[in-house]
């Protein structure tokens, strides 16, 4: 494990270039994913008092963090996975927002360890977003369920003007 | 609905218990339509075979992602309307299960005042049925002051703080 942690240590700090989310806040999206929280609030759905000082219409919190979806057109990975029963069905625009992948873990599960969230604005219907993300930091710890490998991605998402809409920091435990 | 409420800085006691926030029981139904809703598909959501026996799990597991929606809310609602949920972190220690109900809870362990509000810090976590915690964590809420301004909006963290929870 070791000697697979010093494969690792070149990865730390590598960043993306600013990356664009192939759309929108989609009302739509919107609906589907308020819906899927169980959490309807009107201000993610039509302008209201409440959200007029937001500037009308908004998307839940966390939501500009799940934009990075697979454009139009490209390289289906679930077609191209469908005879691989090791495929985990995560698409890489979820689970790294763009950072190289983690050659040295091929083949280690992936658990959500926690997360870090920093919270400035809420994304309007209309926006577009955009993300940058780093490996923030790689580790190795011996786990009472043995040695694990402990991943934090940085990843700043910002709307069309510039301005930051939330900051997360996430845990991606790795494991045999 | 709560984020209808006023809460003002002077407000808030130290001790004071968040209104719980429930969710579920979350069956696979609940699970597919967050996984369609994110367009993620991670199988250990909803492929039992796949969890048990490739990634040797002790059966589907609710997504980490909408448990960190839940702790979202939780501080959201809380916040009110004039409030702002600043910051969350947790560790996902624990599974939870398919078929669990969750119970996000909160409680204020600290108040800090700065020139144009107040923040406060919040001990959360989520249960489940057997009362098990999964997801420790900590929150923190910008408050305004009964005669003060409003919050910045987009928000503005006090100067003394920099970077993440």
């Amino acid at each position: 494990m070791k000697e697979i942690m010093e494969q690792l240590k070149p990865f730390i700090g590598l960043s993306t270039s600013q990356e664009v989310a192939c759309d929108v806040v989609e009302r739509g999206a919107v609906r589907r994913y308020a819906q899927a929280i169980m959490y309807e609030d009107e201000i993610f759905n039509v302008p209201c008092d409440r959200n007029a000082k937001f500037g009308g219409p908004v998307a839940p919190p966390l939501f500009a963090t799940h934009m990075f979806r697979r454009p139009f057109g490209t390289s289906d990975p679930i077609q191209a996975n469908a005879n691989n029963p090791d495929f985990d069905g995560i698409v890489a625009a979820t689970s790294s927002s763009g950072l190289p992948e983690l050659t040295p873990l091929k083949g280690f599960a992936l658990l959500n360890g926690g997360s870090e969230i920093e919270f400035f604005k809420y994304p309007n219907h209309g926006d577009t977003v955009s993300v940058v993300s780093k490996y923030h930091d790689i580790t190795l710890r011996e786990t009472s369920k043995g040695p694990m490998f402990f991943v934090v991605v940085e990843s700043s998402y910002s709307n069309q003007k510039g301005e930051l809409l939330i900051r997360t920091r996430r845990t991606q435990i790795r494991r045999r | 609905m709560t984020e209808k409420t006023e809460r003002f800085f002077e407000d808030v006691q130290i001790g004071e218990e968040l209104p719980v926030l429930e969710k579920g029981p979350l069956g696979t139904a609940h699970l597919m339509r967050w996984s369609a809703a994110m367009e993620n598909w991670h199988k250990i959501h909803y492929d039992e075979k796949f969890a048990i026996e490739h990634d040797k799990l002790p059966g589907l597991l609710i997504n980490g992602s909408l448990k960190q929606q839940f702790v979202m809310e939780l501080l959201a609602r809380w916040a009110g309307q004039k409030g702002w949920p600043w910051k969350a972190s947790f560790q996902f220690r624990a599974m939870n299960l398919v078929g669990e109900k969750l119970r996000i809870w909160g409680r204020v362990v600290n108040k800090t005042e700065y020139p144009d509000y107040g923040v406060v810090e919040i001990e959360l976590g989520i249960l489940n049925d057997q009362d098990k915690e999964s997801t420790p964590g900590k929150g923190m809420v910008a408050l305004p002051y009964r005669n003060g301004k409003p919050l910045p909006y987009p928000f503005v963290p006090p100067v003394e703080s920099v970077s993440a929870a």
